[in-house]
């Protein structure tokens, strides 16, 4: 099956996604599109995830922190100052991204499943912030209200079909933007680090300040996204921005391949669209849906679509667990 | 001061029990470097079966239950929750023994999203509640703080079964095989140390310690609920680090520490803020002292 | 072992593709939509037996204007934005009528697209007042607003008790925080102080730091507005604690449930008060208690929260706009609901719409638990 996948040239699936993106919406109903639409901001998260997790190999279970941060910049400024919802992007992508600054920062020297655990930490010690309504910002539970609606060039964006074609441009972007990045110094520099980081500090890369800069840079487009997010909804509160979350977001990467831009996409597709389409039978989906997760890393632990160069990395990995010192007494 | 030493009682139950909940995660990440996130569900599904013995054997009619009858309560759930552990290893953990670190992750919440749910759907959505009259209802009041005889049954049990697992880790020699086993699985193995089974046993263990754990639980608050495995499961990985994970007297230490600390800063900060207090506590102590209070070293040199 | 997961996965998918296929001739279409999954989902799960026990019974006796009611279902998780695409669902599947959703968070982009698509939409359990300020003209509620039980709560603590130490504690949930705040207000309003105001985490299992810091301040009432399982474990450690003693326990109607007397056990809660709607036994209408033994019988458990019988409710005036009306269109029917129904022998109590959609009118009471595990009226 994969050398009869393989032998169809790249381009003729970039040509086929496309039209098929184009028609979509004109072939569905609200419902449909709406599902897209959710899709295209997950997309958007995996894909911001991916840098953190993928390119540069850092377990990240918190990301939705940064979601969170984003949505709430533009959802506070917008509502208290009537700012343009549009104009708001860059600013949830720059507060988003100081806020991973801040906080990656201190922890980026801890090892993969301390990184996990603390980022897991972060992204809870935010949702209790906003729960808490620091300074009255936050709305406390209620989360913020009555967020104004994207406008381009006069017109509003207000239906499923205009946000549609809102989203699907912003994952466009994000998609050729990181593709651009995978394949720069800066990606090849994550990926030496992500291999064998006291190697690639011996060959002259700065390895803390390139860790830094994935967190940020994927922290800034999970802002975006949130931004976004905090629009087509036109109501945030913290319960969008639970650790279950940041573990779809992780799965959305892990499932999908790491690494690799088509596999977010089919990642995705799998955590969020399946469930959807099972939405039938509502009190055994996450059931089957905990037991599939489990199904696909046993069969596919490198995820659907694994990017090459992580394919190659499982390959080499002859010893399955590192051997790191355990504790003397344990 | 009065208020402040019932607050450091409370703080000892609850704390007791993140540190029975905690040797379970340690002991994992210890042997195969694994966050077990199904780990809390175990817990739960402990509290569960014990209610379901319960109500099996028909304690709740008797006043008080008798002691026999607790204790078989205790070992139909230990040993039923050790047989899941076991099979939630085999099934979503071993065959990922080999692959990328980031597999076992996704599979273990695979693994905890599937038990939650599950023991939702056989239990049905609403809380359940233990009989009212299952342990004697006496308390003593010491200097003006209050103390109940659960609060003193869950302290004594935890630090008795923590001083058992610790004599057979550290006086035994099978105990002798799981610390190797922890150091490096390959000269284990040439040592002539069946390395799967050291595992399955962790999953024993662990698991067993965590349905304890359960148990006392739902004997001590009456009403469990099928996403009681997330909130504890969560504050006893945090104990676990807190101590140094991989380090069995640390989890003990570190499950304790959080239960007081924690419960300090509900009673005297604001109980809004608990968990964010636990997590920035754990996040600072990462940051300062990367090891834990009684750990390895853990942090790369960059 | 690959092998036996695979197919157990297979046979589960092919089981529940299977479950969805059933179709009947022109029925009158329904939603409920709430949080079928996760942690409220004892709240969405009691929408959907209440109104599918009710349903039942009107099928079985030759259904609507001669059609048959189809419930849809829709899990949304208490969660905006699958609240949003439940809706479009709904939508898309053509119902005139949707029960739900159970938390406001989750109710408020859901109404919007029911609006948008006139579709009559009435939630059972979202009390935020900013709900009802949007004009929707398709949008009702079967709760009460916070502020007429917090009203009933401050007078009841400082006129028929005549205490004036309270402590308030609530969930940070958006219903126990409003009902919390409104009674702060109006207890301050009368004079009262509040020693205490703050949040514990549902789900949490050990209340006792907050309750140690409460001991020590003193209260003479401890009024806790989120729901009854937290209330059992709430009054039960504030027992062991020794607070019983010197301290009135009393809860909002979010305590009204059997369950709460049972996880809290009956030493514990004896004596504690709750202020609610009228208890069904209470209630003057042959329908209340007809609907809780109906669904005993079929379920075998008591409802699960205030919130089952208001979703029965709904569903109930939404039957009843069918009947009075003879039509299935949804604008036809909210204008009834605005306009014509009055004092609607509700479960909870009459039922009144007012030109914004809010249920009209306060009912409130206060009842006891009695030294038999029983609510009676407090006198």
């Amino acid at each position: 099956m994969d050398r009869y996948l393989k032998a169809i040239p790249p381009r003729a699936w970039y040509v086929a996604a496309g039209l098929l993106l184009v028609v979509y919406p004109f072939l569905t109903n609200d419902y449909w599109i709406d599902v897209a639409n959710f899709f295209g901001i997950y997309a958007m998260l995996g894909l911001s995830l991916n840098i953190i997790v993928g390119y540069a190999g850092l377990f990240n279970l918190g990301h939705a922190a940064f979601y969170a941060v984003g949505a709430y910049t533009t959802a506070i400024i917008n509502t208290t100052f009537h700012v343009p919802i549009l104009w708001l992007v860059p600013l949830s992508a720059l507060t988003a991204a100081g806020f991973a600054y801040l906080i990656a920062r201190p922890i980026l020297h801890l090892r993969g499943d301390y990184l996990c655990i603390v980022t897991i930490g972060f992204g809870e010690i935010v949702r209790i912030t906003l729960v808490n309504n620091p300074l009255g910002l936050t709305g406390g539970p209620n989360g913020v209200l009555g967020i104004g609606r994207p406008s381009l060039f006069g017109l509003i964006i207000k239906q499923p079909l205009h946000f549609y074609f809102l989203i699907w441009a912003f994952v466009l972007l994000i998609v050729l933007g990181t593709k651009r990045l995978e394949e720069s110094r800066i990606g090849r520099a994550w990926n030496y680090i992500r291999e064998d980081a006291l190697a690639a500090a011996a060959m002259g890369i700065d390895v803390a300040r390139m860790k830094l800069l994935a967190f940020v840079i994927g922290a800034a487009l999970a802002g975006v996204a949130g931004n976004i997010y905090a629009s087509k909804m036109a109501v945030i509160s913290p319960d969008s921005f639970t650790f279950w979350e940041s573990v779809v977001m992780f799965s959305i990467v892990v499932l999908g391949g790491v690494g690799s831009i088509p596999g977010i996409l089919v990642g995705t597709f799998g955590m969020f669209v399946l469930p959807e389409l099972f939405r039938g039978f509502s009190s055994a989906r996450m059931l089957v849906f905990g037991a599939a997760m489990i199904a696909m890393m046993i069969f596919r632990p490198q995820g659907l679509l694994p990017s090459q160069r992580w394919r190659r990395a499982m390959v080499d990995e002859t010893v399955g667990l590192p051997a790191a010192g355990l504790s003397k007494t344990s | 001061m009065q208020e402040f030493l019932q607050q450091v009682v409370n703080g000892l139950t609850v704390g007791s029990v993140y540190s029975l909940v905690a040797l379970g995660y340690t002991m994992v990440y210890g042997i195969l470097r694994l966050i077990n996130f199904a780990h809390g569900e175990m817990f739960m599904v402990g509290s569960y079966l014990a209610l379901s013995t319960v109500s099996v054997l028909g304690m709740g009619q008797v006043a008080s239950g008798s002691l026999g009858g607790i204790l078989l309560v205790f070992l139909i759930s230990m040993t039923a929750v050790a047989g899941l552990g076991v099979l939630v290893e085999r099934v979503a953990y071993r065959p990922l023994r080999r692959a990328s670190r980031l597999a076992p992750i996704v599979s273990a919440l695979g693994a905890s999203i599937f038990l939650q749910n599950a023991i939702m759907l056989i239990y049905g959505t609403r809380f359940k509640v233990f009989p009212e009259k299952l342990i004697p209802q006496i308390s003593w009041e010491v200097g003006g703080v209050k103390i109940t005889l659960m609060r003193v049954v869950i302290l004594v049990v935890s630090l008795l079964l923590m001083a058992a697992l610790y004599t057979l880790v550290q006086k035994t020699q099978l105990g002798a095989a799981i610390r190797a086993c922890a150091l490096d699985h390959d000269t284990a193995r040439l040592m002539g140390i069946d390395v799967d089974r050291i595992v399955s046993l962790v999953f024993i263990i662990g698991p067993a310690l965590g349905a304890a754990a359960g148990v006392m639980v739902g004997m001590f608050y009456y009403q469990i609920n099928f996403v009681i495995g997330w909130t504890y499961g969560i504050r006893a990985f945090t104990a676990a680090i807190l101590g140094g994970i991989g380090n069995i007297p640390g989890a003990m230490l570190g499950g304790l520490i959080l239960g007081v600390l924690e419960t300090l800063g509900a009673g005297y900060i604001s109980p809004g803020w608990k968990d964010a207090i636990s997590f920035f506590l754990l996040i600072l102590i990462l940051i300062v002292r990367p090891t834990g209070i009684l750990g390895e070293r853990v942090a790369e040199k960059v | 072992m690959k092998k036996f997961v695979a197919i157990t996965l297979l046979l589960v998918m092919a089981v529940a593709l299977t479950g969805c296929g059933k179709k009947e001739v022109e029925p009158i279409r329904i939603g409920v939509q709430g949080p079928i999954s996760g942690q409220w989902a004892i709240e969405g799960t009691g929408f959907v037996k209440a109104v599918r026990l009710l349903a039942e019974e009107i099928n079985n006796g030759g259904g609507l204007l001669g059609r048959p009611i189809e419930i849809i279902e829709g899990d949304d998780k208490g969660d905006p934005k699958e609240s949003s695409l439940v809706a479009q669902k709904m939508v898309a599947s053509k119902v005139i009528a949707v029960i739900g959703a159970y938390n406001s968070t989750a109710t408020e982009p859901a109404s919007q697209i029911y609006d948008e698509n006139k579709i009559l939409h009435i939630t059972p359990s979202s009390t935020a007042t900013r709900l009802t300020e949007k004009g929707y003209k398709m949008f009702f509620r079967t709760c009460f607003l916070d502020d007429r039980q917090g009203l009933f709560a401050a007078e009841f603590i400082t006129k028929t008790l005549g205490k004036s130490k309270v402590a308030l504690i609530h969930d940070n949930s958006t219903y126990a925080k409003g009902l919390a705040e409104w009674t702060k207000k109006y207890l301050e309003e009368r004079g009262a102080t509040v020693v205490f105001f703050d949040a514990i985490t549902p789900g949490e299992k050990d209340y006792s730091p907050t309750l140690t810091r409460v001991k020590a301040i003193g209260p003479e009432v401890i009024y806790f507005t989120g729901y009854f399982s937290d209330a059992g474990l709430l009054v039960r450690q504030a027992k062991d604690l020794g607070i019983l003693e010197t301290a009135q326990f009393m809860g909002g109607n979010a305590v009204n449930n059997p369950d709460y007397i049972k996880s809290a056990g009956l030493d514990a809660a004896k004596g504690s008060i709750i202020t609610t709607e009228p208890v069904p036994s209470d209630l003057p209408y042959p329908e209340a208690q007809k609907f809780l033994q109906d669904f005993k019988a079929k379920y075998n458990e008591d409802v699960a929260s205030v919130w089952t019988p208001s979703a029965a409710d709904a569903f109930r005036v939404i039957v009843e706009a069918i009947r009075k009306t003879n039509s299935t269109d949804p604008v036809k029917l909210a204008e009834y609901l605005h306009n014509e129904l009055k004092d609607f022998p509700g479960i909870t109590g009459p039922i009144t719409f007012d030109e914004k959609g809010d249920r009209l009118g306060t009912i409130h009471k206060a009842y006891i638990v009695n030294e038999k595990g029983e609510f009676v009226p407090y006198k």
